[in-house]
């Protein structure tokens, strides 16, 4: 019982490890370029392109991701193929469409008006960013924990190049496939329970964080 | 003192044929009052907004200090936008209290938090704010809410003030305070610029020096 009970505690560490660490490294290009995207008048055509690519399957970027990785592939030399490092790649190319999409949703409503106000005022374009950042940053924080959850729960990316190996690559999804294939529903079960509760609780935790530092 | 001059000025917005300002000339400049007047869709909040150097016109020049604005470097248009407030009429408050969206204006050129608080509560206490000093922004009337953007907008002392209908959700209590704060203004050499359907708008203690009509984007008379 208590090897079950330390594996999971294993697999969701590393769970919340991986995607936390994508879903930060996307953060670093998929904001600048919402806010990049936000000032342009005419965003049709890439909103369409980047709104298309939010729903990727994640088995067809796991196996881009895995043509690359491998030994053959044009970036076989990093040796990346089946380490957390390839799953948390993928994850933070996976989670950008969905990141940019929402955040800059956000971003579209808040930045012309208040860039024009923050000018009005005197603010220099700096202070202006600062003032669009906090005027939208409830609907960022928002973006930023849909794409956690979309990064937690995919399964093709950190199957295909992570391999799932125990103790190593072996993710929340990766291991519910794995008992559900061996037939120990009940593990998946507790599993898949913690991968829901991790979401909801990561959701209420921000709400909740949000709500404190308005007051 | 400063003085902003608009030379033949065309401007239209993006995805739209019609221009919404044609061949405009016009100077606003300090210790002057000058109304904006004309219809609905008229271009006078887009006159407001060019003369704010808020927006770029298509063609023509603004000349501020003997020098085209929107060939300034970023410091220089900062150093020229910071003599110069503009308020929407229907203003944008910030998350925060009344005051931290009166105290933005003065905190963002670099007043320490001392200053900035003397200057936002003595505008307050100027315009009968400080009641609602600790109230979020996000909870005021109309009425209160135009109030709090021309008070952001003051704070700084501007030396032109650009104001876009702000009578237009004030009662008659209101009106006058705003009326008085002009006033004083005017007397210490501040610009201002109105935007109006009509004269009729204006408290009558505010005589303009000049009234510029629009029609269609087009001056058809000043006097």
């Amino acid at each position: 019982m208590s090897q079950l009970l330390s594996e999971v505690l294993d697999v969701t560490f590393r769970t919340l490890y991986i995607s936390g660490l994508a879903t930060v490294l996307s953060i670093l290009w998929s904001l600048p370029a919402a806010y990049l995207l936000s000032f342009r008048q005419r965003a049709g055509l890439l909103e369409a392109v980047v709104e298309s690519l939010v729903g990727i399957p994640t088995t067809l970027l796991g196996l881009l991701l895995f043509m690359l990785f491998s030994s053959s592939g044009i970036l076989g030399f990093l040796k990346l193929l089946y380490t957390p490092q390839a799953i948390l790649i993928g994850q933070s190319i996976l989670v950008t469409p969905i990141l940019i999409s929402t955040s800059y949703r956000v971003l579209r409503e808040v930045v012309s008006p208040y860039f024009e106000l923050a000018l009005s005022l005197g603010a220099s374009k700096i202070q202006a960013m600062a003032m669009i950042l906090r005027e939208s940053v409830a609907g960022i924080i928002a973006s930023i924990i849909m794409s956690f959850s979309r990064a937690v729960g995919e399964l093709g990316v950190a199957m295909m190049v992570g391999g799932n190996i125990k103790g190593f690559t072996r993710v929340l999804t990766t291991a519910i496939a794995l008992g559900v294939t061996r037939g120990e529903f009940e593990a998946a079960i507790i599993l898949g329970v913690i991968l829901l509760a991790l979401t909801i609780s990561t959701a209420i935790a921000v709400k909740v964080l949000m709500r404190l530092m308005r007051s | 003192m400063i003085t902003i001059e608009l030379r033949g000025i065309w401007h239209r917005y993006p995805g739209i044929s019609n221009w919404a300002l044609k061949d405009i000339s016009a100077t606003f400049s300090s210790g002057k009052l000058i109304l904006v007047s004309g219809h609905n869709g008229s271009g006078k909040t887009t006159l407001l907004k060019i003369a704010a150097l808020l927006y770029r016109p298509w063609h023509g020049e603004i000349i501020v200090e003997g020098c085209n604005f929107w060939k300034m470097n970023e410091a220089e248009k900062i150093k020229i936008r910071r003599k110069i407030t503009y308020v929407h009429e229907k203003p944008i408050l910030l998350r925060g209290s009344v005051f931290e969206n009166v105290a933005y204006s003065i905190r963002i050129r670099g007043v320490d938090r001392c200053d900035a608080t003397e200057k936002a509560e003595s505008i307050m206490e100027e315009l009968e704010l400080i009641k609602l000093s600790d109230k979020s922004a996000k909870e005021l009337s109309a009425g209160q809410s135009q109030l709090v953007a021309i008070a952001r907008a003051l704070v700084a002392d501007p030396e032109l003030i650009l104001l876009d209908e702000p009578f237009a959700h004030l009662d008659t209590r209101k009106s006058k305070l705003l009326s008085q704060a002009l006033k004083v203004r005017r007397k210490n050499g501040v610009g201002i610029v109105f935007a109006s359907h009509s004269r009729g708008k204006l408290p009558e203690d505010l005589e303009p020096d000049e009234v510029i009509v629009l029609e269609e984007g087009q001056i058809i008379s000043k006097y």
